[in-house]
C-alpha cells in the first residue's frame, strides 16, 4: 500500500466523511494539513475566518442548516484556546461540531513548548468526545469516531487535537469504513411507557405540549404536527425549538421562558398533563422549579437519559429520539379537540397584545422600537428568512415577533448565551443554505464581539444581510438594572463607532437608519440586494423587553409590565 | 451519604479526568480513589471512587458519568 503523510490522510478522512467545508485559520503547529488542503481546493471549501471564535460559530451555523457536523481547523496554543467559547457554546445546544486542532510535537508536548496549550486539558469539560493523535495511522479510525459521536445520540462537539509530527509522518491509509458502535442504553420498560403517555394524553382535561431544540435536531417537525393535530393539544416552544413549528399554526401557543409569551407561560401552572419532547426544562424556561406545573403530571422525552429527571422529576420519564417517539406514539392518540383550554390561551394572548405586543410593533411615535423592525423584517420576507439572532434584548425581539414559517429559520445561542454569535453564525448558514435568505439580526454590544468577521463575508462574497439594532447600550443589562438595581446603570452605556464607515472598510454596502419614514424603503434596499448589507438601525436607548418572568419567580408570576 | 461508585470504562487516557470533571462541578471532593485494567483483552479499565454526596443528587450523577463516551457501565451503592 502507498504511504501518505497524516495530513493528507487527514484529508481523505474528511471527503469520506462528507465533508465540503473548513472554517479555519492556518498557523504554525497545522501547516502540513494546509499543506495537504492545497490539494483538496476544488473538493473543499476552505473559509478564512479572521479570529478562531469566528470559526466554532460559524460551524455551528453550517450545522444548524446542513444537517451535518460543521469543520473548524486551528493551530494549536492560542488558535486552539480562541475555539473554546464556541465549543462551549456548542455543547449547551447540542450542536455536532468537528474541532480539529494542530499540536506541537509529540516530544514536545508538556514542555511549555512555543504556542503549546493543553488542548485536551481545556476542553474536555465542554466537549462531548476529545483525543489527540500522536500517530498518523490512527487518523482514519479517529476522524470516523469523531463524526460519528457528533452526530449520533445527543449530538455535541468533539475536538481532536494532531501534533505536528503526526501530520508529517508517513501511514498506509486504511480506506474501509470504520464501524464505530457506542454504547445504547436500551429502556427495557419503553412499550409501558410509551402506551401508559399516551393513555395520560388521552384521559387529559387540559394537556399541553412543550417542545424544544430536539425537534430540529432530529427532523421530527412533521411528526410533531401530526402528533398536536391529532390530539389537538396546544404547544408552546422553548428559544431553540423555534420555527420547528410554524407560528401560524393554530395549535401554536407561543413561546416558553423568561421573556416568552404570557399565555405559554401563565398556563405551565393549570395544565394537567405536561407532555415535554426534546427540551430540557432550562432554569429560563422554568422559573422557580419549587414552583413549576405542581399540578400536572408531567411526561418528559429526551434522547438524552442523563436529562431525565435532572430538573424536574417527570411521571413518565422516556429516553427516545423525538422523531422515533412522535411516529410511535401518534398513532395511539385520541383524535380529541379542547376548545375551551385553548380558549383561556387565547383570552391571555389578547392581554398581552394589548397590554405589551401592539404599542411595541406599530408605535405612532418616539424612536424606531426593535419590534417594529422585526415585524416588517418579517412581512417583507412573509416568514421565510434565517433569522441568525445575537444574544440579548433583540434576541428576545426577533424570537418574539418573527413570523416563523418554515423550519431550520432560527439559529441562536439558547444555553451559553454567547453574545458575538450571530455574525458568524450567520456566515456558516449562508454556506450551508446559499439559497435562502440569511439575516442576522444583531445588538450593537453584540456586534462588536465579532465584528472582525466583516472581513470573511467580504472575502468569501457572501449575502448574509445584517441589521444593528443600535440602542447604544447592552439593553438586556441595562433592563435589569432599571428593574432589579434601582437604577443604578452600572457601565451599560455604549459609545460606538460609526458602523457604516466600518462597512464601508470592508465594501459591504450598508445605510444609516434615523427615522421610522426611512426604515421600510431602507429595509427593501437591504432585501433586494445581490449581495451582503448593512443596516445601522437607531432604536430605542430604554426599551424593556416584556412579559419578564423575574429571576426566581414562578411562570405563572410571568408579568406585561 | 457515603456512596461508592464502581466505572468501567474503556482503558484511555483522559477518562479520570472526565469522570473527576463531573464531579468538580458539583464541588464534589474524592474520598478514596483505586483504578485497574480489569480485562487485559478488551483494555477495560475499573475505578471504585468513595465520595460523600446528597442522595437526590447521586442518581442525577451516575448519570451524567454514564454518559461519558468512554464509559460502558456505572453504577453506586451507599457504604453502611
Amino acid at each position: 500500500m502507498e504511504k501518505i503523510s497524516g495530513a493528507q490522510a487527514l484529508m481523505k478522512s474528511l471527503l469520506r466523511e462528507g465533508v465540503d467545508t473548513i472554517f479555519g485559520y492556518p498557523g504554525g503547529a497545522i501547516m502540513p494539513v494546509y499543506d495537504a488542503l492545497y490539494d483538496y481546493k476544488d473538493s473543499i471549501r476552505h473559509v478564512l475566518v479572521r479570529h478562531e471564535q469566528g470559526a466554532a460559530h460559524a460551524a455551528e451555523g453550517y450545522s444548524r442548516l446542513s444537517g451535518k457536523p460543521g469543520v473548524c481547523m486551528v493551530t494549536s496554543g492560542p488558535g486552539a484556546t480562541n475555539l473554546v467559547t464556541g465549543i462551549a457554546d456548542a455543547m449547551s445546544d447540542s450542536i455536532p461540531i468537528v474541532c480539529i486542532t494542530g499540536q506541537v510535537t509529540a516530544a514536545a508536548l508538556g514542555t511549555d513548548a512555543f504556542q503549546e496549550a493543553p488542548v485536551i486539558g481545556i476542553v474536555t469539560p465542554v466537549t462531548k468526545w476529545c483525543y489527540q493523535i500522536t500517530n498518523a495511522a490512527e487518523i482514519p479510525h479517529i476522524v470516523a469516531k469523531a463524526f460519528h459521536i457528533a452526530s449520533s445520540g445527543r449530538k455535541g462537539p468533539v475536538l481532536i487535537d494532531i501534533t505536528k509530527d503526526a501530520q508529517f509522518e508517513l501511514c498506509e491509509y486504511d480506506d474501509s469504513i470504520q464501524t464505530i458502535t457506542l454504547k445504547s442504553r436500551h429502556d427495557p420498560h419503553f412499550a409501558k411507557k410509551l402506551d401508559r403517555a399516551a393513555a395520560l394524553l388521552n384521559s387529559a382535561k387540559r394537556p399541553y405540549v412543550l417542545f424544544g431544540h430536539g425537534i430540529s435536531l432530529s427532523k421530527a417537525e412533521n411528526e410533531l404536527v401530526q402528533f398536536v393535530e391529532q390530539g389537538g393539544f396546544p404547544a408552546a416552544s422553548t428559544l431553540l425549538g423555534l420555527s420547528s413549528m410554524p407560528k401560524s399554526h393554530p395549535l401554536y401557543m407561543g413561546m416558553l421562558g423568561m421573556h416568552g409569551n404570557y399565555a405559554p407561560n401563565k398556563l405551565t401552572n393549570k395544565a394537567d398533563v405536561i407532555f415535554a419532547i426534546g427540551m430540557r426544562f432550562d432554569d429560563r424556561v422554568t422559573g422557580d422549579i419549587k414552583k413549576y406545573a405542581p399540578q400536572a403530571k408531567i411526561i418528559h422525552v429526551d434522547i438524552d437519559h442523563a436529562e431525565l429527571d435532572k430538573v424536574i422529576t417527570a411521571d413518565i420519564a422516556i429516553h427516545a429520539d423525538a422523531k422515533e417517539f412522535l411516529a410511535q406514539i401518534t398513532p395511539l392518540i385520541k383524535s380529541r379537540k379542547h376548545d375551551e383550554w385553548i380558549g383561556q390561551f387565547k383570552k391571555l394572548d389578547t392581554e398581552e397584545r394589548e397590554v405589551v405586543v401592539d404599542a411595541e410593533l406599530y408605535p405612532k411615535s418616539g424612536e424606531i422600537s426593535m419590534a417594529e423592525v422585526v415585524r416588517i423584517v418579517s412581512e417583507k420576507t412573509k416568514g421565510k428568512a434565517v433569522i441568525v439572532a445575537d444574544v440579548g434584548q433583540h434576541q428576545m425581539v426577533s424570537a418574539r415577533y418573527y413570523g416563523f414559517e418554515n423550519s431550520d429559520s432560527f439559529i441562536t445561542s439558547g444555553g451559553l448565551g454567547t453574545m458575538g454569535f450571530a455574525l458568524p453564525a450567520s456566515i456558516g448558514a449562508k454556506i450551508a443554505g446559499p439559497k435562502r435568505e440569511v439575516i442576522a439580526i444583531i445588538g450593537d454590544g453584540s456586534f462588536q464581539m465579532n465584528i472582525q468577521e466583516l472581513g470573511t463575508i467580504m472575502q468569501e462574497k457572501l449575502s448574509v444581510k445584517i441589521i444593528i439594532l443600535n440602542n447604544r447600550h447592552l439593553g438586556m443589562v441595562r433592563q435589569w438594572q432599571e428593574l432589579f438595581f434601582e437604577e443604578r446603570y452600572s457601565f451599560v452605556h455604549m459609545e460606538n463607532p460609526n458602523f457604516n464607515k466600518i462597512a464601508d472598510g470592508y465594501s459591504i454596502p450598508n445605510e444609516l437608519v434615523e427615522e421610522r419614514k426611512d426604515l421600510a424603503p431602507a429595509l427593501d434596499r437591504m432585501l433586494k440586494a445581490e449581495g451582503s448589507y448593512l443596516l445601522d438601525i437607531m432604536v430605542k436607548r430604554d426599551e424593556n423587553v416584556f412579559p419578564m418572568i423575574p429571576s426566581g419567580a414562578a411562570v405563572d408570576e410571568v408579568r406585561l409590565k | 451519604m457515603r456512596y461508592v461508585l464502581t466505572i468501567k470504562s474503556e482503558n484511555a487516557p483522559g477518562t479520570l479526568y472526565r469522570i473527576a470533571g463531573l464531579l468538580l462541578r458539583k464541588k464534589i471532593n474524592i474520598e478514596s480513589l483505586h483504578v485497574k485494567e480489569i480485562d487485559r483483552k478488551k483494555h477495560i479499565s475499573l475505578f471504585t471512587i468513595e465520595i460523600f454526596l446528597s442522595t437526590h443528587l447521586m442518581a442525577k450523577l451516575i448519570k451524567q458519568i454514564d454518559r461519558v463516551v468512554e464509559v460502558t457501565h456505572a453504577e453506586y451503592r451507599r457504604m453502611q
